[in-house]
């Protein structure tokens, strides 16, 4: 099969947006639904990519000097998994230690303090994941069983990452919408109210927690699927902030509105610059540009449209305010 | 020193809280009847707040016991005192802001199904068919508090007094046993300060015991019928309003003698 070169073009893009998409739906949960402040987000994004390469790598060939753990090649999508759940795991860890008592603002500095421990452990301890050379070679996920050719299994990936994608939104939708959505926002609003009404707003926030990293997880399995390599240059502290900047240009607490974000900063900006004709300006030059323009949107949305592009959905509940008293004054006048 | 209440559904002995050397409370004793529409009075800094917050769990109890509807509560969190039936609310209003009103008194609300992640995700039904009787529940509280019209509206857009209603609608549909409301009347115009006792003493005709910390003397005088005073974070005397008036340790513990006849709030 082969298409014009714009349509693989289009197709990596589709990939980043999908991937971004889950990504930023787990922060959404976290930061957008139940307020926590997590400012080391990409890390759970880098265990799940992690995880999901040991895990459907072959066992590590000595005298490489790649090393890593496990290498079980375990077919898709089990890695994918393992992944989320490990990224969920680390997740509960970390919310053992920063959701118990902390709030906002220190709960922000500590999970840069473990993002900071975790990103130098992962970087030094070369054993785990081949430190900063980082994995390489990871098998593409299904393409074993139907060995298609690069460009074919480009536009093959994005049926799959679209998939993830189109369960996570299910989800997200589900949890936005239900009235554990509805607690985690009263948690989000005030804690100590809501746990004086009977909310325990340790559990609640965990879930947030676990959820919001189990989509980061995923989405880095995703990832390091698409791109067969992984290591610590693929997931700085600035990364985490690209993630916050779609979150927040998007609508924090809007599906749509992150979807939009991404659109916006993942396609147009990040990965869409990377099209630009070459020539008229250096690459240097675009990346730093790049991360101008990021910056100066995310100030530009939170000077003007603070709730972002789509703000957060207004719950009615129209459709059970049939027989209200206000309807019964109506019928009866 | 507790008042021999019979059937008491709250009662505290020996209470005990400092903040480092600052014994803020000190010795406090009180018993509340199932039932009653008390209140707790005393100067400011006697620990009125801070035994709020103990009894309700936000403050660790460092001695003495709290015992609540048949149970031993000390030590408790919060959450769970909540879930007991005491139900506390706060000094300054503290509505979720980014919510609508109507939102605000679902949530507080018990026994949501919808509530547990498995549910959420799978078995939305659930959530929704609870939420249906939620609704038309809160519906109906926000009618008796003149709010209905409000219910769409994001609650951090309400004025400050409909801000004090919602806080009392919001308690409501948590359906407490004993709703514990810590100076409700703070900050509140007197027309407003009358449409709140009446909601409190209808509230109390329902079946809820009410326990005000009030700085107003007036509408404690007014409204309940049982009156503890609380200085230097012990229980200095309960009893009518009226007699306490005439309790020379009282007048002289509040407000340094003499003003309490006048003082109101």
């Amino acid at each position: 099969m082969l298409l014009p070169p714009i349509i693989y073009e289009i197709a990596t893009l589709a990939v980043f947006f999908c991937i971004y998409n889950v990504m930023t739906w787990g922060l959404n949960i976290q930061f957008g639904a139940a307020g926590i402040l997590n400012f080391t987000y990409i890390t759970f994004m880098a265990i799940g990519a992690y995880v999901a390469a040991v895990f459907s790598l072959p066992p590590q060939t000595p005298g490489t000097g790649v090393t890593y753990v496990l290498g079980l090649n375990w077919p898709f999508p089990l890695p994918q998994v393992m992944g989320g759940v490990a990224a969920g795991a680390l997740g509960f860890v970390v919310g053992l230690v920063a959701l118990k008592r902390l709030r906002s603002d220190y709960l922000a500095i500590v999970t840069l303090a473990v993002g900071s421990i975790i990103y130098t452990f992962v970087g030094n301890f070369t054993q785990l994941f081949s430190g900063w050379d980082g994995v390489v070679g990871v098998p593409e996920p299904i393409n074993n069983w139907i060995n298609l050719d690069l460009n074919t299994y480009e536009i093959f990936y994005v049926v799959v990452v679209l998939a993830v994608m189109l369960l996570a939104w299910f989800f997200t939708h589900r949890l936005f919408a239900s009235p554990l959505g509805r607690t985690m926002r009263a948690v989000r609003e005030d804690g100590d109210v809501a746990e004086a009404f009977g909310k325990n707003t340790f559990r609640i926030r965990m879930l947030a927690m676990v959820l919001g990293c189990a989509y980061a997880g995923v989405a880095g399995a995703l990832l390091v699927g698409y791109t067969g390599a992984f290591s610590p240059d693929g997931w700085t502290v600035g990364e985490t902030f690209v993630i916050w900047a779609v979150l927040l240009v998007g609508g924090r607490g809007n599906i749509v509105g992150t979807m939009l974000g991404c659109f916006l900063i993942v396609v147009v900006f990040v990965e869409g610059t990377r099209f630009l004709p070459t020539g008229f300006l250096s690459p240097n030059l675009v990346a730093t540009l790049r991360n101008m323009v990021i910056g100066g949107l995310l100030i530009l949305t939170l000077r003007f449209r603070p709730e972002g592009i789509l703000p957060e959905p207004r719950r009615h509940f129209a459709e059970i305010r049939k027989g209200s008293p206000e309807a019964e004054r109506a019928g009866a006048s | 020193m507790p008042a021999p209440a019979e059937d008491p559904i709250l009662e505290v002995a020996d209470m005990h809280h400092a903040f480092g050397g600052l014994h803020a409370v000190d010795g406090c004793s009180f018993a509340i009847a199932r039932g009653a529409l008390a209140a707790v009075i005393g100067p400011n800094g006697a620990g009125k707040s801070t035994m709020v917050n103990v009894v309700s769990g936000a403050l660790p109890s460092q001695r003495g016991r709290i015992r609540f509807d048949g149970s031993d509560i000390t030590g408790w969190v919060p959450h769970r005192i909540a879930r007991r039936g005491l139900i506390r609310t706060f000094q300054i209003s503290r509505e979720f802001g980014g919510m609508t009103v109507l939102e605000n008194l679902l949530v507080t609300a018990p026994d949501q199904p919808g509530e547990r992640l498995w549910n959420a995700l799978f078995r939305p039904a659930l959530g929704r068919r609870r939420d249906r009787e939620l609704v038309s529940q809160a519906l109906e509280v926000l009618d008796t508090f003149e709010l209905y019209s409000l219910r769409d509206e994001y609650a951090r857009t309400l004025s400050g007094g409909q801000k004090r209603l919602l806080e009392l609608a919001r308690a409501v549909m948590a359906e407490p046993k004993l709703l514990l409301l810590d100076e409700p009347m703070a900050g509140v115009n007197p027309a407003l300060i009358d449409r709140l006792g009446r909601h409190i003493q209808r509230l109390n005709a329902q079946g809820i015991t009410f326990v005000l910390i009030e700085h107003n003397l007036e509408v404690v005088e007014r409204i309940c019928d049982h009156v503890v005073v609380m200085a230097v974070g012990r229980t200095l005397a309960t009893g009518r309003m009226a007699e306490l008036r005439r309790n020379p340790e009282v007048v002289t513990a509040y407000l340094g003698g003499g003003h309490l006849e006048r003082a109101t709030g």
